[in-house]
């Protein structure tokens, strides 16, 4: 049987103290990564938790609405052109109001909530809350409250009356869903009938809206249609004020938007970054203090006829070791820290199988190459040196 | 004393030895540190064999070469001109990694035990055996030659449980197991008391004895002298005197010798 005497292992391990600090340090700094990577990848999924739920397989919007941010519509009959077409099965019109005029029920005070309006006979967005509320959405003077809305929305259950745009208003029910930049405190759903009746005369500084412009089209394709074909198809038939997408591309364009117009990005990925460097600077603070305390008998390793190639296995099986056992805690704790955050904030934070491996496969590297810096101490050591 | 102009040479007149009776054959075998204006010369023109079987003490002043020399028998520095046969190998012009292969064949007591406190006593003398890939006896090796040096009671402890002679036993311990022909000794006294240092020497001797080992033992320790079956003294990198005990006892009045001798 083959078995090495466990040296990186038991010089690890063996004061204890020293290692907890060591773990401690890497815990820190995988930590730290998640919850950079956390936020960043937080902001994406916001943005794109509405769309990925809207159901459909084509997505048409105004031309120059480049991102969910843009408050501009397309013409109702641009849907019903699209409908025609061989394939599409049926299209639904989403109607979108930003910033309307909440009022808290408890305080009194107002806040922006994203109206979300549609025909409640259509699954436009097929969440339970939603689905199981239908009926009560046709009432005059009704919607539905998002149960992930900020709390400056205040406390909202069934039956509870506020104000909409200083109008009543009765939420008759909830659903889940989450804020994002441009839900800003939550969502509210009501009908497409509801919402002619809010925002369909409204003062002069505002824009009055009607059922003939619609801010989202969502076309169903009938079976065996090809969305990509269809996608081409209407592209180069419909009017060039409205542009479609597949609903892949059409959330993959928002994505990239976040991704390459705004500062999230270039912002997370260097705090990420940062938090890498401080691991590797971390990790080899603890590989070279092991390396030195123990020279002379590294150097003895040399002078009975060990190589280089031992030593750097020994230094960077240390290094694997800190990454496992840092790991594990970290992600533990950022396990607990993203629900937390999700909680207070409302954003989306996920932890997928993907983004931990790929964190994990972070850490290993910053342990490696901490490994190999560190190494080159060993390396150096001159075996003729343990001669006094 | 006058320096030799040319260097002595010793056990020449056991020409009829084959080389395989010799640990060590040296000739001609000089040492250079540092290049250009900085050169320094620290070993001139040694020529010294050390059979097989022997106990041979190094002596010498500080900077009189001793450590140079035994690294250099030991493959532990690359050897630059003459000729230097270590158990038949020739070292001049070797590259590091054979000086490794090399440094496998010779057993390495340092004045410090330089053990992992990590490891228990067993697992550092393990890590001797596990040179040679042998896997399956290294633990029953390891039992059996700390059994030898006596302590066959501490196999499981760790150093830091272990008193400075017991930890300079289990150094022996590790430079004994694999049975090398040759065994290089620096100052393996130095960090003990006299009385453990004592019980290590004779413990070396012993082991040395029963197996027909080569040790050559770097020390300014006198009370060890005892042990050997020849002195060789060493001063300013060259071989001043090489003597059975009976000799260099009676040549070196206890003045002189403590002059030479105890300069640190």
């Amino acid at each position: 049987m083959k078995r090495r005497t466990p040296l990186a292992w038991s010089n690890l391990t063996y004061e204890r103290r020293k290692l907890v600090t060591a773990i401690a340090g890497v815990a820190f700094a995988v930590l730290l990564m998640f919850m950079f990577r956390g936020f960043e990848n937080a902001l994406y999924d916001s943005q794109i938790q509405l769309l990925t739920r809207l159901n459909g397989d084509i997505v048409m919007v105004n031309r120059i609405k480049y991102t969910m941010f843009v408050p501009e519509q397309f013409a109702r009959r641009r849907l019903y052109q699209a409908q025609a077409f061989d394939g599409v099965d049926a299209a639904y019109a989403l109607y979108i109001r930003d910033g309307a005029a909440w009022k808290n029920p408890q305080t009194k005070k107002v806040r922006a909530l994203r109206v979300l309006a549609f025909n409640p006979s259509e699954p436009v967005l097929p969440l339970p809350g939603i689905l199981a509320n239908r009926e009560k959405l046709t009432m005059p003077w009704t919607a539905l409250m998002d149960e992930k809305a900020r709390t400056e929305v205040g406390q909202v259950a069934a039956g509870t009356v506020s104000e909409l745009g200083e109008r009543q208003i009765e939420i008759v029910g909830t659903f889940s869903l989450g804020t994002d930049f441009a839900s800003i405190n939550g969502n509210l759903v009501m009908s497409d009938q509801n919402f002619i009746r809010y925002f369909g005369q409204v003062g002069p500084d505002e824009q009055s809206r009607s059922l003939g412009t619609v801010d989202i089209g969502l076309l169903k394709l009938a079976p065996g249609a090809n969305a990509e074909e269809l996608v081409q198809v209407l592209s180069d038939r419909l009017p060039k004020d409205v542009s479609v997408y597949t609903k892949e591309d059409f959330v993959k364009k928002e994505l990239d938007y976040w991704r390459n117009n705004t500062s999230i990005g270039f912002v997370f990925s260097l705090l990420t970054t940062m938090s890498f460097i401080v691991g590797i600077i971390l990790v080899y603070q603890i590989l070279y203090t092991d390396v030195s305390d123990h020279w002379a008998e590294y150097a003895t390793l040399k002078a009975i006829g060990y190589n280089n190639v031992y030593l750097l296995t020994i230094v960077l099986q240390q290094a694997l070791i800190l990454a496992v056992l840092g790991f594990i805690p970290g992600y533990l704790i950022a396990l607990v820290l993203y629900d937390l955050t999700t909680n207070a904030t409302g954003l989306l934070m996920q932890m997928t199988l993907w983004r931990g491996v790929n964190l994990l496969i972070a850490t290993f590297m910053m342990c490696l190459i901490s490994g190999l810096i560190a190494v080159r101490k060993v390396q150096a050591t001159d075996p003729a040196e343990v001669f006094s | 004393m006058i320096h030799h102009s040319t260097a002595p040479s010793f056990e020449f007149n056991d020409i009829g030895l084959a080389d395989d009776q010799y640990a060590v054959r040296i000739r001609n075998l000089s040492h250079h540190f540092g290049t250009g204006d900085l050169k320094t010369q620290v070993l001139y023109d040694i020529n010294l064999d050390l059979k097989r079987g022997q106990i041979v003490i190094l002596t010498g002043p500080s900077g009189s070469g001793k450590t140079t020399l035994i690294s250099l028998i030991g493959a532990l520095r690359s050897a630059q001109s003459g000729s230097l046969k270590v158990l038949g190998k020739e070292l001049v012009g070797l590259n590091k990694a054979q000086l490794v292969e090399v440094r496998r064949n010779i057993g390495f007591i340092f004045q410090a035990h330089n053990l992992f406190d990590s490891l228990t006593a067993s697992q550092n003398v393990e890590m001797a055996v596990e040179l040679l890939e042998d896997w399956g006896e290294k633990r029953a090796k390891a039992a059996e030659i700390l059994a030898k040096v006596g302590l066959a009671s501490r196999v499981h402890y760790k150093p830091k449980a272990l008193s400075g002679g017991q930890k300079q036993r289990v150094a022996i311990a590790r430079a004994l197991v694999n049975e090398p022909a040759l065994i290089l000794a620096d100052e393996p006294t130095a960090a003990l008391d006299k009385k453990s240092g004592r019980e290590v020497v004779t413990l070396m001797q012993k082991l040395a004895k029963e197996q027909g080992r080569t040790i050559l033992i770097v020390t300014h320790d006198n009370s060890i002298l005892d042990v050997a079956d020849r002195i060789i003294n060493l001063v300013d990198g060259r071989l001043e005197s090489d003597q059975s005990l009976e000799t260099f006892v009676n040549t070196h009045d206890p003045k002189s010798l403590d002059r030479r001798m105890f300069i640190m």
